[in-house]
């Protein structure tokens, strides 16, 4: 009879998988489903808004706020391609929203929920992106540009206001490995591009080639290609120069602060010229809580909370109103508060067809294989 | 990553006893009842996604994405199917090289494999029956800590910080050889590729050796073979099969791989996997980013059968 | 002489290449410094963080509630198809089921992608990723259930049957119980199968239903604190536990083979 107790034994067991199996259920359905309450969706760049203000607008509008990322334009939209819906609000760079718009895939303001919309200056408004501004709202604007630690550059005597910097072998050998460029075709190829003196849209395939030539001379002297943790590895000072966004620089130069480091970590404008963007609010068709979108919208226009994305993220500002709330020695970084005379070496970047993304596409695929 | 324990189960099961079955109506319908679920799940979620990824490589690419349409109601706008997927892949040897590179990778990552797996194997098969479970498990188990945790564990082994980076770039400053990086380089790579994939080669193996009867090499010896060809001459040959079932439990993973390369890659670590990812999250290709599956399947077909021609014994393609 | 000191020595140094980034993972999840490059001190602290992050507790209640789905489901339909590969012998069903198996990951990402989104319309979430999740765990409780099939004698089913009693029968009170241990190896398998999934979770995830190897994937590419390692260690943790406990319960489970 020794089948027998075999047999109970295994049915005992069985009994108590399917007890454990039960709890492991509870548990997942308490986690997933206890606060299924007020919740927008914000689908924005990594480093672009402070937990701090987050956490005030939580408590503002008794919601919570869940956040994904992303690092590049390109990124965001082929998500959004691939059927990611329910997202309330994205931060897309002009050529982005220019894209989305002609998708259909935005939801117009409704006006009357943004009291504080006077506070934008209006040479940001009513651009070539989104005329008229009906379905977005400046957000703030970075600058790619140069980002170097200032003990190793001047230790090295590197210039640093010239993208030769970045592509030149003879400056890039006595960097030895501590460079890193973003990994974003578009931004990329335009620093290469302008470098070259054309424009940062310039779509010949010539052009583009001869960008592929500079970037794949340049190749063998970076460390990687990175659009997100180059941050930190500025902050440690494995890093020395980077090809990245204004705001990632300041942060990472804030994070050096914070750290004790000896250096700092500093930005340049090159002078022939880099990319700006312009990052607007814009609420997706898809969004489930447009309510808490507008909310979101007009929060972020009040002036106190314009300037600590400034303060705190380093990015530059839309915001008339919020000026005045912005620590002098930011409002002084020409990198977040650029000049005339350097505005007017800045371009936007315009959207790609999608052939141009293919032929792209192939010259990124021999920069990285080459 | 995924096929470590059924890895090993695989070599079991290939000598299974023909039964004469009486389908009488009851079996028959039993038959359906039984087959009938996993044959429709997997013809819904395995079977049609295969055959749409074929029939989006012939498609446009839409316009912001996805697949342009099939009949557009708009002049001028792209529509039907054409070649021009599979003609921009032959059109220009990039491709191509991209996926020999990939290919050079996951040989190189099988043959480290192999090498380091041989001899962790042959000690567990060689143990004491009692201890053998626990070797065996203590190779599992880094196994059962996350993917990418493994792989992020090698970001900081090979950080410039780290005491490891420290040791090698003293060693070479030693000879005057100018410091290296080891993080975000294909070396970098290829350690993770190979630390991911280990227990793929070490479990089919020992499977294998286990198996071996001892008294063949008492016999070998006896005829005077000494220890380095009592290895050559008669365990390596009988450990063949697990040598192939390993190889392509590690081979083909590897083809396929792109987020290690997405991590700890440095500025020319592309593989087949990337190149796939960034049609579909990146440039929103997808029918070029179909094509480049496609191609991918065949080339994992083309190694699955000809490791079965070469290994001689058939269904060593899982 | 049969295992030599070098056997030794090299197996040792394969099972150090194992254990070492591991160690160092645990180790550096106590390291006070955000940074987290060189060793600063000893803290409890980023314990704490992990505790009160509400995205990372989220994406692992995801987790948790997708692997406790799909492994139900894949093993009820990979249990059928052992059995079903195992009497039948029906060569497209084996096919079918061990393809997916062998397959590199992404393949199986990107055409369900393609299918979700072109074919049903689908929007990706919970559900995509269960489907997912399923369709690569079938293959492997299958071939566990089926390998468990082959090592038994065939004669007790055709006593059974002589015996009268009808398939149903055969099946509740002679093939069930005797392939049990298999299939809840198979299960637990495609548990951890699923838990442990990066490649496709990654295509098939929608908005606002991370999982835990999507959060921990987003940490590493934007921001490693050592809260990763904090969570890392608390996985091994876990899984740990698990191995221990399933042993217990079903020693045969992790030996792979009958």
């Amino acid at each position: 009879m020794k089948s027998l107790s075999h047999r109970a034994h295994r049915e005992n067991r069985l009994s108590l998988c399917g007890l454990c199996v039960l709890c492991g259920i509870w548990f997942a359905f308490g986690l997933s489903f206890a606060k299924a309450d007020d919740v927008l969706h914000l689908y924005n760049w990594n480093n672009y808004i402070s937990d701090e203000t987050v956490a005030r607008f939580e408590a503002q509008c008794a919601c919570h706020v869940v956040q994904d990322y992303y690092s590049d334009n390109e990124e965001m939209l082929a998500k959004l391609a691939a059927g990611a819906t329910g997202y309330d609000l994205i931060v897309p760079t002009g050529n982005a929203m220019e894209s989305l718009i002609r998708q259909n895939a935005l939801r117009p303001l409704d006006k009357s929920l943004l009291p504080h919309l006077k506070n934008i200056d209006p040479a940001y408004l009513n651009t070539a992106f989104d005329p008229g501004n009906r379905y977005s709202v400046p957000y703030a604007y970075t600058l790619t540009l140069i980002g170097y630690n200032l003990e190793k550059i001047r230790e090295l005597d590197l210039p640093t206001d010239t993208w030769a910097v970045i592509f030149e072998p003879r400056f890039l050998e006595k960097l030895n490995g501590h460079v890193t460029v973003l990994d974003s075709q578009r931004e990329l190829i335009a620093a290469a591009l302008k470098y070259l003196g054309y424009s940062a849209n310039d779509t010949a395939e010539a052009h583009w080639k001869q960008a592929r030539d500079l970037i794949i001379r340049a190749k063998p002297y970076w460390a990687a290609f990175n659009a997100s943790s180059y941050i930190k590895e500025l902050t440690v000072g494995n890093i020395w120069l980077v090809h990245g966004y204004s705001n990632d620089i300041f942060q990472a130069d804030l994070d050096a602060q914070k750290a004790g480091r000896s250096f700092r970590i500093l930005s340049s404008i090159p002078r022939e010229g880099a990319v700006l963007s312009l990052d607007s609010m814009v609420l997706h068709k898809s969004g489930p809580r447009p309510d808490l979108a507008h909310r979101f919208i007009d929060f972020m226009l009040d002036g106190r909370n314009g300037a600590e994305l400034t303060n705190l993220i380093g990015s530059g500002n839309p915001n008339r109103d919020a000026l005045q709330y912005i620590k002098p020695e930011v409002a002084q970084n020409p990198a977040v508060f650029p000049d005339r005379a350097q505005q007017a070496r800045l371009e936007m970047l315009r959207d790609l067809d999608r052939h141009q993304r293919r032929v792209l596409s192939r010259i990124w695929t021999e920069i990285k294989l080459r | 990553m995924r096929s470590s324990w059924a890895g090993a189960t695989m070599p079991g099961c290939s000598c299974v006893t023909e039964s004469v079955h009486r389908l009488v109506p009851a079996a028959r319908l039993t038959k359906w009842l039984v087959s009938g679920p996993p044959f429709l799940f997997l013809l819904l979620f395995f079977v049609m996604p295969s055959v749409i990824m074929v029939l989006a490589s012939f498609r446009y690419p839409g316009e912001f994405g996805g697949l342009a349409p099939l009949a557009a109601t708009d002049p001028g706008v792209l529509q039907g199917v054409t070649l021009e997927t599979y003609q921009f892949f032959f059109s220009d040897p990039i491709y191509g090289q991209v996926f020999v590179k990939s290919i050079f990778m996951a040989l190189s990552t099988t043959l480290i494999c192999l090498t380091m797996a041989y001899p962790l194997a042959l000690l567990i098969a060689r143990s004491p029956k009692k201890s053998r479970d626990l070797m065996v498990l203590l190779v599992i188990l880094p196994f059962a800590s996350n993917f990418l945790i493994r792989v992020y564990a090698w970001m900081i082994v090979l950080g410039p910080q780290s005491a490891l980076s420290q040791m090698v770039n003293g060693f070479l400053q030693w000879f005057g050889i100018a410091p290296v990086h080891l993080l975000f380089s294909p070396f970098a790579v290829l350690i993770a590729m190979v630390y991911v994939h280990l227990p793929f080669m070490v479990l089919p193996l020992y499977t294998n050796l286990e198996k071996h009867d001892p008294s063949l090499l008492d016999a070998a010896q006896d005829l005077g073979a000494n220890a380095w060809q009592r290895f050559w001459r008669v365990t390596f040959p009988l450990s063949l099969p697990g040598i192939f079932s390993g190889s392509a439990l590690v081979f083909i993973p590897v083809l396929g791989m792109f987020a290690i390369p997405d991590i700890l890659g440095g500025t020319g670590d592309m593989l087949i996997g990337n190149l796939i990812k960034e049609q579909f999250l990146g440039t929103r290709d997808w029918p070029f980013g179909s094509t480049l599956s496609i191609m991918l399947t065949i080339a994992v077909l083309l190694i699955a059968w000809f490791t079965a021609r070469v290994a001689g014994h058939r269904g060593s393609y899982a | 002489m049969r295992r030599g000191p070098w056997l030794w020595a090299t197996s040792l140094a394969v099972y150090a290449f194992l254990y070492l980034p591991l160690l160092i993972v645990v180790i550096y999840s106590f390291n006070d410094s955000r940074l987290n490059a060189e060793w600063v001190g000893f803290t409890w602290h980023w314990y704490d963080t992990l505790l009160h992050d509400e995205a990372m507790l989220g994406a692992a209640g995801n987790s948790l509630f997708i692997a406790l789905v799909s492994s139900l489901v894949a093993t009820a339909l990979g249990t059928m198809a052992g059995i079903a590969m195992h009497h039948y012998k029906l060569r497209l069903l084996t096919f079918m089921v061990l393809t997916p198996v062998a397959m590199p990951e992404i393949l199986l990402g990107v055409s369900l992608l393609l299918f979700f989104i072109q074919a049903l319309n689908l929007t990706l979430g919970m559900l995509s990723i269960i489907l997912a999740h399923i369709t690569f765990s079938i293959g492997f409780v299958a071939v566990i259930v089926r390998a468990r099939l082959a090592g038994m004698d065939e004669s007790i089913f055709e006593a059974a049957r002589d015996l009268g009693a009808s398939p149903w029968e055969t099946f509740r009170y002679v093939t069930f119980p005797l392939i049990l241990p298999g299939v809840v190896a198979g299960g637990l398998m495609a548990f951890t199968l699923s838990i442990d999934d990066f490649v496709i979770t990654f295509f098939t995830a929608g908005v606002g239903v991370s999982t835990l190897p999507l959060h921990i994937y987003s940490m590493i590419k934007i921001a490693v604190t050592p809260e990763v390692n904090a969570m890392s260690t608390l996985l091994m943790l876990l899984t740990l536990t698990m191995i221990v406990l399933a042993s217990r319960f079903a020693p045969d489970v992790l030996k792979g083979k009958e």
